[in-house]
């Protein structure tokens, strides 16, 4: 397994440097002038010209991607074209709360999302499960940034219990840290719930019909036992891969929960960084982002031999 | 630990019974949304506003423009001139200190204004026409002229970016097309460029050696006495920024959208009221190269076409107080405000005279791209109305929907809307920048120099020559007005109106101003 480890972790090298050439490809041909912004509105094109040439832009798309994969390999992802600081930097002022949000949606998702499946599929057919399955769609349908919106309404505007943005980091304690988190790991989840949710019930379902599950049933075994040792033990693997795979939806959804809750996470960063045109922020947000999948994907196949031994790689 | 433990624990922490926590934070600490994400801090090598807004806190001017748009001494102790106009001479005021705690001296200043003459349209005036700019010892320097330049005091004074704002020499040395990374000003606030997190928060704290000026505090003149020990900008939706005004976890919200207003106004601890008494300009921009508006008679059908009315009723919504026409190129109430040849822009809107003025031309149906920035509210409203006025004078309009990035990349090229160019696009002009054409880059009509469109007009230009020479105001005002009518014979662009905007912040803050920026100085909590 762990030769498969570092097998897995070393294929992440050609499928980053695929990345690297998309991305810069797509900025280089996307509309859009850093130069220009930089400027302001009442710069003439001329000096908007001298600008884009003093940032290099003007350059060849070979010279600067050659000269930008250079400064890569040297482990330098350069510099924000507004602020003059280094990307890395900027990804690690940033760094801490997008990865908060994640892990609280994670834990928040799986703790509420999982049982629910369970006794949606336990109580398959009653209202219970009616009731899982309605709250489930509801999370598919309304989008994040209603959710967010309605909870910061309810919880910061009318109750008054908990604030409307910011984010406190955890070394300034884990109660101002969680008090900020909560409203955003809800709003980023709620989907996420529901999806777990329903692959856990659908998955469950079918386990539950198996010989080895009426066996048990049939030698005394009690149901907290039947359900979530032998049973969910048995569905936890499609339910471990949606789980990875929903890790790419919530970076794609932590962009959006960011903006609404005004979190300085890194989705914030590259949605900025987007609307400006400030390329190497885009480049080195976006080669983290597919790491952080590609690993996440790795985690997720080393768990399948947790879950199910027979699996070997 | 069991589960019951667990849960005991965290409620006595108090993990999430503390509603208020956010809030604890000292009278002297003020919270604001700005207008738009601080991306830098150079507002000598960019023109955005917001960029402007933060340099002012953190560098010095040498004069500073009052409410009248009259410079004031403010790093200068005053200024000799001599009778033509030609030789200027400057005297710093005593223990002036940049943050890092040298002394500001003339060749810092020498060096900032060297830097800002490259990008501003009054300085590479005055770099034209100047033999020397000199030190004379560590607090006088000279201006050597040889044409005279009546308004040097309002180009070192003026608002508007590029501003002339004092740098250390080290740092003014930076390209001018370069942006800046070092900010160590001499202005009543530092930077904090640690706390700095782009897009996010920027942080100012009070520079305890700044030299505040005996006055009393008037837009950039006058003492800058900041009664706050740090000013935190935090950048954030605008939806968000409402709920957060409202419930108190900032302070003060620079550019309420005009669609929340309503909602903050019925809060009783938010004041809500004009922020910049000067106003904007909206903006149709038409492509002075290409067909159909390279021919004048197009441009003219559009205005005969273009109800303002319609424009700020989109921008502003129903409010009547918030917007007013404007049948002129520039600033309502100012001192040189002129209307000549604004006629077009009055009375009912004559859309079949219009079509007929497009037939003659041979454009009538003609196809028009026209380029919509739809994540900014404002171009966005303008853009649908001109979508509309375009489809009733029969135009085929190619509405291209794309975000002010793309805009702002596209505007600039001068090919065919078919090879990447552009028709019409929209923006709009703070009116401190349009109330006169020194700082107004978009009035000019200079032919491929001028501003996107390249509107070319001799005349336009020799007005304006006309009132950089004016002597008095009577000469300004003749040249206004001069200006103003060659501007609508040439339809340089079509103003859409005059329209102001409100600012909101929470009634324990006193001492807010209208400005055309946030003025922070004068400013406290409660």
């Amino acid at each position: 397994m762990y030769a498969y480890a570092a097998r897995r972790i070393l294929s992440t090298i050609p499928v980053m440097a695929v990345v690297a050439l998309f991305v810069f490809s797509l900025l280089y041909i996307a509309p859009g002038d850093p130069a220009a912004i930089i400027a302001g509105d009442q710069a003439t094109p001329a000096d908007v010209d001298r600008i884009r040439a003093s940032l290099g832009l003007d350059r060849p798309f070979i010279v600067r991607f050659g000269e930008w994969v250079w400064h890569i390999l040297n482990g330098d992802l350069g510099q924000s074209i507004f602020t003059n600081l280094p990307v890395s930097h900027m990804i690690a002022q940033r760094i801490e709360p997008t990865l908060s949000l994640m892990v609280l949606t994670l834990i928040l998702s799986i703790a509420i999302a999982v049982p629910a499946g369970v006794l949606a599929a336990w109580k398959h057919g009653t209202w219970i499960d009616r009731l899982v399955m309605i709250m489930a769609v509801a999370g598919f349908s309304v989008p994040v940034f209603v959710v967010g919106y309605l909870l910061a309404y309810t919880f910061a505007l009318q109750l008054d219990v908990l604030p409307v943005q910011g984010y406190t980091p955890i070394a300034d304690g884990i109660g101002p840290w969680l008090r900020h988190l909560v409203l955003p790991a809800v709003t980023l989840g709620s989907a996420f719930i529901a999806l777990i949710a329903r692959i856990t019930r659908a998955t469950m379902l079918e386990v539950l019909n198996q010989d080895y599950v009426r066996t048990a049933k049939s030698k005394g075994v009690d149901q907290r036992s039947i359900l979530f040792v032998h049973a969910l033990k048995n569905a936890a693997v499609p339910i471990v891969t949606v789980i990875g795979l929903g890790v790419a939806g919530l970076i794609g959804g932590a962009v959006v929960t960011e903006s609404v809750f005004a979190i300085p996470g890194v989705g914030r960063l590259v949605v900025d960084a987007i609307l400006r045109r400030d390329y190497p922020v885009i480049q080195g947000v976006v080669l983290l982002f597919s790491f952080v999948y590609v690993l996440v994907n790795l985690g997720v196949d080393l768990l399948y031999t947790v879950f199910d031994p027979r699996i070997r790689y | 630990m069991k589960r019951r433990e667990l849960f005991k624990a965290v409620a006595a922490a108090g993990v999430l019974a503390a509603p208020n926590l956010a809030r604890a934070q000292g009278s002297k600490v003020l919270r604001f949304v700005p207008q738009a994400n601080l991306s830098s801090m150079d507002a000598v090598a960019g023109t955005q506003y917001v960029v402007r807004n933060a340099a002012l806190l953190v560098w010095d001017m040498l004069y500073g423009v009052n409410a009248q748009l009259e410079p004031q001494p403010q790093m200068c102790e005053g200024h000799e001139v001599d009778a033509d106009f030609k030789t200027w001479t400057f005297r710093l005021r005593p223990g002036l200190k940049f943050h890092d705690g040298a002394p500001v001296l003339s060749r810092d200043c020498i060096a900032s204004l060297k830097r800002w003459m490259v990008r501003d349209t009054m300085g590479q005036l005055i770099a034209g026409r100047m033999d020397a700019l000199e030190a004379i010892d560590d607090r006088s320097f000279r201006f050597r002229l040889n044409k005279p330049f009546p308004k040097l005091l309002f180009a070192l004074g003026k608002n508007n970016a590029p501003t002339a704002l004092m740098m250390p020499e080290r740092i003014a040395s930076t390209d001018p097309f370069q942006l800046i990374s070092e900010y160590v000003g001499s202005g009543p606030m530092k930077f904090n460029k640690s706390e700095w997190v782009p897009g996010a928060t920027a942080v100012f704290e009070k520079f305890a050696d700044y030299p505040v000026r005996p006055e009393p505090a008037d837009w950039l003149a006058g003492g800058k006495r900041m009664l706050l020990d740090r000013i935190e900008w935090v950048i954030m939706d605008p939806a968000t920024a409402g709920g957060a005004l409202q419930n108190g976890e900032v302070d003060w919200w620079e550019t309420p959208l005009p669609d929340l207003v309503p909602l903050l106004k019925s809060n009783a601890n938010i004041a809500v009221d004009i922020a910049d008494p000067l106003g904007n300009i909206g903006s149709l921009r038409m492509n002075h190269l290409q067909p159909p508006f390279n021919d004048v008679r197009a441009r003219r059908a559009l205005l005969m076409g273009l109800s303002q009315q319609d424009y700020m009723q989109a921008v502003v919504g129903e409010n009547p107080g918030l917007w007013r026409p404007l049948p002129s190129f520039f600033t309502p109430g100012t001192p040189v405000y002129s209307e000549d040849g604004g006629d077009i822009l009055k009375g009912p809107r004559n859309y079949e005279a219009a079509k007929k003025l497009l037939s003659e031309a041979g454009v009538l149906g003609a196809k028009v791209t026209l380029l919509v920035a739809t994540d900014v509210p404002i171009t966005k409203a303008e853009g649908e109305v001109t979508q509309d006025l375009l489809t009733k004078l029969g135009f085929d309009v190619d509405y291209v929907a794309t975000d002010w990035g793309t805009v702002g990349a596209r505007r600039a090229k001068k090919d065919p809307p078919s090879q990447g160019g552009w028709n019409i696009f929209h923006t709009w002009h703070a009116g401190s920048d349009c109330v006169n054409p020194a700082p107004y880059t978009a009035l000019d009509c200079g032919g491929d120099k001028a501003w996107f469109g390249w509107p070319n007009s001799p005349k336009v230009e020799a007005c304006i020559a006309d009132w950089y020479a004016a002597p008095d105001l009577a000469a300004e005002k003749q040249a206004i007005a001069a200006i103003n009518r060659a501007s609508f014979e040439v339809v340089t662009y079509g103003p859409t109106g005059f329209f102001q905007m409100y600012q909101a912040w929470r009634k324990n803050i006193s001492g807010v101003v209208k400005a055309p920026f946030p003025v922070f100085w004068g400013v406290q909590k409660s």
